[in-house]
């Protein structure tokens, strides 16, 4: 397999380190920078583990101007852009009767403007190299949106909204664009529910067990493969059967 | 290069960037890309056409406007980019 430059957003967190990983080990000639912000101890934990094939880059992913120095950077090691990964976000859950305007704003920034953001960013490179793949993590809440997440799930759904309008201005030019929608995953934003409702949340889902980061890497590294270079616009939910 | 070099050479670029099914020779140098009577290009090949212009000459179109007065056709692409060098 080729030499191909990965970026993953939100690379602090447990899914993006994950996936990093499994870049790392399923091609030796992979090289992946990893965005992080004020924490990044597991993202150098990754960069330890594969030196001289993974960095860490500072990125406030909901800045435009961030994301050009960002990119900027990257193409003096780099010389092509092949996989974008938007994995990085957050939710604040309320409802909105009682939602602030900064609750909403920050989580739709986070969530929906970083993917803008990062998408054109990294456009113009995979344009000029004709070849690119950008992977939009999503959620189970833009399909079926619960309460106490309107900012969140709109966000979300904004995000697969945008995976499929980009894939069809982008598909002529080589570039695939796929989003996942990942149910409960065991990453640190399970960390505010309470063990008793985790319980009942796994015994809502057939396969009774919250999604492992490994459920969701493979479907990333399929969309990131030559195997998948005719699927594009694409949104795969990935559950445990729960919706 | 001169206009006329740059001209062929920017045909050139149109043909492999854009996967048009003729030759660079059949490209009318006033011939417009967009609307009536045009090469027939959309919004996308104008997107590729941004970047390869950036790519190949370095010159940046940061804006609609910009890019507007500058895509009308070979002849004023080829204008742009001498404009551009010789500004430095």
């Amino acid at each position: 397999m080729a030499q191909r430059t990965i970026i993953i957003t939100g690379g602090n967190g447990r899914l993006g380190a994950e996936m990093a990983r499994a870049f790392l080990r399923r091609n030796p000639e992979d090289f992946v920078w990893l965005t992080v912000r004020e924490r990044r101890d597991h993202a150098d934990q990754v960069a330890t583990e594969f030196p001289n094939r993974c960095a860490c880059i500072t990125l406030d992913v909901t800045k435009p101007d961030a994301w050009k120095k960002a990119v900027a950077t990257i193409a003096e090691r780099s010389k092509t852009i092949d996989v974008l990964i938007n994995n990085a976000g957050r939710h604040e859950d309320s409802l909105l009767a009682t939602m602030s305007q900064e609750s909403w704003s920050s989580v739709i920034a986070a969530n929906l403007d970083s993917v803008f953001h990062g998408c054109q960013a990294v456009l113009p490179t995979m344009i000029g190299q004709r070849f690119g793949r950008i992977i939009n993590i999503a959620s189970l809440s833009a399909i079926v949106a619960p309460a106490g997440q309107t900012n969140y799930a709109a966000a979300k759904a904004g995000v697969v909204a945008l995976t499929q309008s980009l894939a069809k201005e982008v598909a002529r030019i080589g570039i695939t664009v796929n989003a996942v929608c990942p149910g409960y995953v065991e990453t640190e934003a399970l960390n505010s529910i309470d063990a008793q409702e985790l319980e009942a949340i796994r015994q809502r889902i057939p396969m009774r067990r919250l999604a492992r980061p490994e459920d969701i890497t493979g479907a990333v590294l399929f969309f990131a493969s030559q195997d998948a270079s005719y699927v594009t616009g694409a949104v795969l939910k990935i559950d445990g059967g729960l919706v | 290069m001169n206009e006329v070099e740059l001209r062929e050479q920017i045909k050139s670029i149109m043909v492999e960037n854009l996967m048009l099914k003729i030759t660079p020779a059949e490209i009318g140098d006033d011939q417009p890309l967009f609307g009536p009577g045009s090469l027939g290009l959309d919004s996308v090949d104008a997107l590729q056409l941004v970047v390869a212009l950036d790519k190949n000459f370095g010159l940046k179109i940061p804006d609609a406007a910009k890019a507007k007065e500058t895509l009308q056709n070979v002849s004023s692409m080829a204008k742009a980019v001498l404009a551009k060098q010789a500004t430095g």
